[in-house]
């Protein structure tokens, strides 16, 4: 009995010594839920069957997943990251990311200009954030971003508390001003205030806010509302027309220190290509960067799809990605204090 | 009156059970009950889906090694425990329960800065580690009952009878001791499977357990598969329950008999 | 003895280094964007002074202490069920339900209230998923089982002679109650409330799903300056605090030895 139980402790002292390794695998950040799953469905496994490598995932949100880069600089636990166009500032001015080589990026060539965001950044896809709700709990329709200040949404709204840079362009919008001069808009956001019931901190938080209708009106992305359509929740997404949906791009960046960086380009032009640009667009039913892509007729015109120029300038409002960058952590800091609290 | 008190309070107890073994079953990503029919595609799902196998898998590891480890020690002390001075072995005893004070995150954080320093946190070194400090105060506490309720004379008649120390413990102690050290055994077994707030400060992507992968997939999807994932846990654990009850009588270890 | 205590102690040793560290991380200076710290200093106890800090700490003292209220009376007659029942069968069932859930495990247990109070079976008149009174009941179910066990190995204490000369000199099942079970009780009602109290202080994982951001209990705030921010100096202060004040309260109790899972 005492020979077993020895035998037992070793075998257990052992166990530790197996150390979890992972196989010679791409990893790729990305936020979950949806989004990972269309990034492997579409992205990754094609990626695997033509090099053979497999692609894993650190899921996480936009600022939880750069904390923990600026906490593996130098040593990354990722290879590729997928982040907004402003936060991937944030990776740049921390030196987290490495200059994309577009020598090994042929398909960026087909890509729209806006899409190059900076020498580290990629565009992959590009949506709006604009008002979601649904019509059968809210009968008058909306159809403009002031009618968010109706009085009948009271207790109605929802919207994300990680980045108000949508709503405080609205309200700055709405007073005359802008981006940089977005004080002028505080006085209309706190107005806005007794209307808010929730926010919320992750996508999913944000869809079950819908479904279970304690938040039936929200500030949402366009690829977010459409899922929830693809689940079979009816809800509308408003093209507003007092201001434009407030445009978004997420970037794809190879990451500084990466042992990987020959892998992560081919991953990085593969998403480029018409082929994947299209699929991509039909899954997330979202904007593609390459205008090769074909965008199914039943999408043209719908908000967050650009494919024109001058659809990018009538439907999208594009918040300067610097200025953005820059006044994100006093917005956040203003709006957590006098809206969120 | 009692009887009817008690009754709705067992539904409360009960009902949010009942609510997800019924949404588990429906076919479509909304949550709803009743469900509008019956399907298995979210079961499929938690088995096909690879962050669960591979949580499975060090859920399996971690707990098997915690056990492993957990037990014998245990068991050790609380002989040791009974064989010393009633004073001494209270003070003991309080040091050996202590851990189960210490509110999860403290202890979460506490591990993850010794395993960061010691750059340990790749492996499942600190997992094991932390999960057998966690459930050593359980195999204490249960086996310590067991050990109590002995009768010493047995073993010293084994002795007076020409038995070796070890030959007494082996044959007499040990199997006197079973019905406690099983209990010992499943409250270990429990507490590490389902053990989360530690694990989710001190695991990685590729180290965490399957309380912490489920979490993780609540934060980030809204389709009913971890209440497919949620039913077998709770099919699982009704099973070991009432099994555990009517072999080792729970009751007995909870409350006093008159 | 000592021998065979050795190798628990060796683990119990472990432990405290891990908690030593912690200690030792509270007064170390944090540098924002890097696991480095600086030198020795006490801003991060006096972080938690700050207005939106103190909140949470307010606000998990008022959830613990509604939490502990109505987890003593709504498992009271449950409790009492199961220590005089004279059925070896329903007593069997009762234990059964009571410990199951249990041993299901934090998530489980709170993504079922995230089904029950996302509306899933009736639609609330007010919205309980992601607001205080829904992780208030999901933090009242989670420490049920606890205090039915401890309340009913007390009640079984208790000898049911005493409650049967009461009613024979003619006290009404109430005034027996009032007067002869409930005062008898009482230990049992202490130590289950203050474990009760303890506990939820430190609870974690219901207020994290049910609380969907906007509640924030210690614990809570723990993870988002460790985990989010990285800020392991300022999670540890505030770990320290909850550490102190669960020790002393547990310890004002003497009770160590409860049947239970730990943080809900």
């Amino acid at each position: 009995m005492l020979a077993r139980l020895v035998v037992a402790s070793l075998l257990a002292l052992c166990l530790p010594v197996a150390t979890a390794h992972a196989q010679n695998s791409l990893v790729v950040s990305v936020w979950g839920g949806n989004w990972k799953d269309t990034v492997d469905r579409v992205i990754g496994k094609a990626f695997t069957a033509k090099t053979g490598m497999p692609v894993e995932f650190e899921v996480g949100g936009t600022i939880d997943r750069l904390a923990k880069a600026r906490v593996a600089k130098g040593n990354p636990l990722v290879d590729i990251t997928f982040t907004t166009s402003h936060v991937g500032r944030l990776y740049i001015s921390d030196g987290l990311f490495a200059p994309l080589d577009m020598a090994r990026l042929p398909n960026a060539k087909e890509t729209a200009r806006e899409a190059l965001r900076s020498e580290y950044q990629m565009g992959g896809w590009s949506y709006v954030y604009t008002i979601v709700y649904r019509p059968d709990l809210v009968k008058e329709e909306i159809t403009k971003w002031s009618d968010l200040w109706r009085p009948s949404l009271k207790g109605k709204i929802a919207m994300p508390d990680f980045d108000p840079s949508h709503i405080i362009t609205i309200a700055a919008l709405m007073e005359g001003g802008n981006e940089t001069t977005w004080q002028k808009g505080q006085e209309r956001l706190k107005a806005l205030k007794p209307s808010i019931v929730a926010f919320y901190s992750t996508d999913a938080q944000s869809q079950d806010l819908m479904k279970t209708g304690q938040a039936p009106v929200q500030v949402m992305l366009s690829v977010n509302g459409y899922h929830l359509q693809e689940q079979g929740i009816a809800v509308k997404l408003v093209q507003p027309k007092d201001f434009p949906g407030v445009v978004g791009i997420d970037c794809m960046s190879v990451m500084a220190g990466t042992k990987k960086a020959d892998a992560a380009h081919q991953f990085i032009n593969l998403a480029l290509s018409k082929e994947i640009q299209t699929e991509l667009a039909k899954a997330l039913k979202a904007g593609p960067v390459n205008g090769g892509a074909t965008v199914p007729a039943a999408y043209h015109g719908q908000p967050g799809i650009f494919l024109t120029p001058a659809e990018w300038k009538e439907r999208a409002y594009s918040i300067n990605d610097e200025v953005r960058a820059k006044n994100l952590p006093a917005w956040r800091e203003w709006f957590t204090a006098n809206i969120v609290k | 009156m009692l009887r009817l008190a008690v009754l709705a309070l067992l539904a409360f107890m009960t009902l949010p059970t009942v609510v997800v073994v019924a949404v588990s079953f429906n076919p479509t990503a909304i949550l709803s009950f009743p469900p509008t029919g019956l399907s298995l595609r979210w079961y499929v799902n938690v088995v096909t889906y690879p962050q669960f196998q591979r949580a499975a898998w060090n859920s399996l590891l971690v707990t098997a090694g915690a056990v492993a480890l957990a037990m014998p020690i245990g068991t050790a002390a609380a002989l040791g425990l009974a064989r010393g001075r009633p004073r001494a072995a209270s003070l003991w005893a309080t040091v050996l329960l202590s851990p189960l004070v210490v509110p999860g995150v403290a202890a979460g954080l506490g591990f993850l800065i010794v395993g960061a320093a010691l750059g340990l946190l790749r492996s499942r070194s600190v997992l094991i580690a932390a999960h057998v400090a966690l459930v050593l105060p359980f195999v204490v506490r249960s086996a310590w009952v067991s050990v109590r309720n002995l009768d010493p004379t047995l073993e010293r008649a084994a002795a007076s009878l020409g038995a070796t120390p070890w030959r007494a413990f082996r044959r007499v102690t040990l199997p006197l001791l079973r019905p406690g050290l099983l209990a010992a055994l499943l409250f270990a077994v429990i507490v590490s499977l389902n053990e989360f707030v530690v694990s989710l400060f001190i695991s990685t992507r590729l180290t965490e357990i399957l309380p912490v992968a489920m979490f993780t997939y609540v934060v980030n999807y809204t389709d009913p598969t971890i209440a497919a994932l949620s039913t077998l846990f709770i099919v699982g654990t009704f099973l070991i329950v009432w099994l555990a009850d009517r072999f080792l009588d729970l009751g007995g270890v909870f409350l006093h008999h008159r | 003895m000592r021998l065979l205590l050795t190798p628990a102690l060796l683990v119990v040793a472990v432990f405290a280094a891990a908690l030593s560290a912690l200690l030792r991380y509270s007064v170390l200076e944090f540098v924002p964007g890097s696991l480095q710290t600086g030198g020795l200093t006490v801003a991060n106890f006096t972080g938690i002074m700050s207005r939106q800090y103190l909140g949470a700490v307010w606000d998990t003292v008022l959830l613990s202490l509604a939490t502990t209220a109505l987890t003593l009376v709504a498992s009271y007659p449950v409790a009492y069920a199961l220590a005089r029942t004279p059925s070896a069968r329903v007593r069997s069932a009762l234990l059964v339900l009571t410990l199951a859930p249990f041993f299901t495990g934090a998530i489980v247990r709170t993504y079922a209230w995230m089904l029950v109070l996302g509306n899933t079976v009736v639609t609330w008149p007010v919205p309980m998923l992601f607001t205080p009174r829904g992780v208030l009941v999901g933090l009242v179910h989670f420490s049920m089982p606890t205090m039915i066990l401890l309340l009913a190995a007390a009640i079984s204490h208790i000898d049911p002679a005493y409650e049967r000369a009461a009613a024979s000199l003619g006290a009404s099942p109430a005034r027996v109650f009032r007067r002869v079970t409930l005062p008898l009780s009482m230990p049992g009602i202490v130590s289950g409330s203050v474990i009760v109290f303890a506990w939820t202080l430190s609870a974690f994982a219901t207020p994290e799903l049910l609380g969907g951001g906007r509640v924030k209990m210690i614990a809570n705030v723990v993870r988002d300056l460790a985990l989010d921010s990285f800020n392991w100096p300022g999670g540890a202060a505030f770990a320290v605090v909850a550490l102190a004040v669960t020790m002393a309260l547990l310890a004002g109790v003497g009770r160590l030895t409860a049947p239970a899972d730990r943080s809900p």
